[in-house]
Order: structure tokens, then C-alpha cells, then sequence
């Protein structure tokens, strides 16, 4: 009969053998592996598990925004433009001379889709995204909201919309393309309002002087930036030109 | 410590089984959570100023 060699079975590693070191490497090791594991989630769940709970929502939020667009209601209104001070550089207004009429829509509740905005050089915006009323945190979960208390788009003033960049579909994803000459679509119960942007700049997320309101029709559209970064916002001003109060508007300026 | 749990789970195979999928359910849901409230304060916010 052949001896066969006993096979040495080597000792756990978290055995009493080894000793308190050995338990204490055992425990990081495990402590990194799950923190590895807790941060892959993170990066699945914002890249992907937003975009999918934005995209499900974008489908609902349309036929919402097109019910809506058929019982908005729609009035005229008497618009006199307002004028810049040329002392004090204050906006002074009812002062610009003539009333014209407007079309104006009444303002939608807060978390209402009631606009879609287009941007044919934006892959993602090229066929449209639904914008809801509000920029709440759960109002953003839908990609992108109008900020309250600032005119409708189409409306005279700065009307501001804001979106996410990385996150939740990331509708402004690609907003570093955006450059002066560009078009941006936005699609209200009144009718399509075109855009030509007329300057994008960098600012700090505290700057809200880029939402003051202004003579004119002016569209600003607000994200994060840089991209995977909520340090800076990424800014594109726009000025209206074509739609159904354009030409009352800029007329008289 | 999965192992750990699954040891503690009362009653018979079924009971237990159904169990850990509850478990791991409200743990997905508060993974959810938290991940969105890292992710808007830290990551992305919606782009709003102010």
C-alpha cells in the first residue's frame, strides 16, 4: 500500500491562529467590497435608473401636456412694453409707449406639464420634451421645469427653465454644443415660440440676476455644469423671433 | 452577513424565503432614496439657480 502525504489544510483566516490582525483585515476587506458594491449602485442608479423612471414618466407627462393644451385657456390682454430707466437703469413698467394685444395663457399648477421644448441641434430635444410648471425637486424628476414666477414662454420677459444635466434623461446633456445663431423651439397652448440664442456663459449657481426680468421676450435655460458636477450652471440666453406674439412684442421695442 | 440573516429569519423554508424578498425590497426602496438625495445634492441638482 502507497503512503500518500498528508495534505496540510491551511488555517482559516479569521481563526483564532491569527489573531485580531487577521479578524481586522477580514472586516476592511469586506467593509471596501461593499463599499465598492454600494457605489457601482450609485452610478447605475443615476445614469441609468433615473433616465429609465424620466423617460417612463415622459410618456404620461405628454398625453397630460396634450390634454391640457386643449382645455388651456386662452385670453387677450393689453401690453404696454416696458422701458429701461436710463438714470437709475431700473425697469420701468407700462412706460414703452402704445398698448399692444397679447395672447396669454392663464399659468398651470405647479407640477402641470403644459410645454415642450425643442432643439433641433440637441439629439436629445430634437423630438421634443415635455417641461412641467415648477422647479421643485420633484418636478425635475421629470427632466426639466419652468421656473414660477417668471413669464411663460412666449409671454414678454425672461421666461426660465431649468434641467438636468446627468441625471433624470438629462434633457440638457449636450448644452456645451448650444452656440449664438441657434434655434430653440418651445411649444405651449398658445402655439410654437422660436428662439435664437443669442449667448451662453458659465455662472454660479447662486447668480439669479440671469433670471431677472427684461425687456423683450427672452427665453434662459439653465443646467448644471460641468457635466457629473453641480458646481457651476451652464446658461443659454435666447431672444424670441418668431410665434404668435412676436411680432407685437418685438415691434415696439 | 447575508448568511447571518438568513439564519435569524423565522419560521418554516417558504415563510423564510418570502421574508428575505421584503427585505430586500424596502432595502432597494431606501437605497433608492438615499441615492436620489446623494445624487441632487451632490450631482446633479436640475440646474436651477438659486
Amino acid at each position: 500500500m502507497q503512503n500518500v502525504p498528508a495534505v496540510e489544510t491551511a488555517p482559516r483566516l479569521d481563526s483564532a491562529e491569527f489573531g485580531l490582525a487577521a479578524r481586522l483585515a477580514r472586516a476592511v476587506g469586506w467593509t471596501l467590497i461593499w463599499l465598492g458594491m454600494l457605489t457601482l449602485g450609485f452610478v447605475v442608479h443615476q445614469v441609468w435608473v433615473t433616465t429609465w423612471l424620466a423617460e417612463r414618466n415622459q410618456t404620461d407627462l405628454d398625453q397630460q401636456r396634450v390634454a391640457y393644451f386643449d382645455n388651456a385657456e386662452i385670453n387677450e390682454v393689453e401690453y404696454v412694453p416696458p422701458v429701461i430707466d436710463p438714470e437709475t437703469g431700473q425697469i420701468v413698467v407700462g412706460a414703452g409707449g402704445a398698448a399692444v394685444t397679447l395672447l396669454s395663457e392663464a399659468a398651470p399648477p405647479l407640477g402641470q406639464p403644459f410645454a415642450v421644448i425643442r432643439i433641433p441641434k440637441i439629439e436629445r430635444l430634437r423630438n421634443g420634451w415635455t417641461v412641467v410648471e415648477g422647479v421643485r425637486l420633484v418636478d425635475l424628476r421629470t427632466g426639466a421645469g419652468h421656473m414660477p414666477n417668471t413669464p411663460l414662454p412666449g409671454q414678454p420677459g425672461n421666461a426660465v427653465i431649468s434641467g438636468h444635466r446627468t441625471t433624470y434623461g438629462a434633457p440638457f446633456h449636450e448644452f456645451d454644443l448650444i452656440v449664438p445663431g441657434d434655434t430653440i423651439e418651445v411649444e405651449t397652448a398658445l402655439g410654437t415660440h422660436v428662439y435664437t440664442v443669442r449667448e451662453t456663459l458659465v455662472v454660479k449657481p447662486t447668480d439669479v440676476w440671469v433670471t431677472n426680468p427684461k425687456p423683450g421676450a427672452w427665453l434662459t435655460l439653465t443646467t448644471c455644469n460641468p457635466k457629473f458636477s453641480a458646481r457651476e450652471r451652464l446658461v443659454v440666453v435666447a431672444e424670441l423671433v418668431d410665434g404668435p406674439n412676436a411680432s407685437a412684442i418685438t415691434g415696439q421695442l | 452577513m447575508i448568511r447571518r440573516v438568513w439564519s435569524v429569519l423565522p419560521g418554516p423554508l417558504l415563510l423564510r424565503v418570502a421574508e428575505a424578498a421584503v427585505l430586500v425590497a424596502v432595502g432597494l426602496v431606501a437605497l433608492h432614496f438615499f441615492y436620489s438625495w446623494l445624487g441632487t445634492t451632490f450631482l446633479d441638482p436640475g440646474g436651477t439657480i438659486g
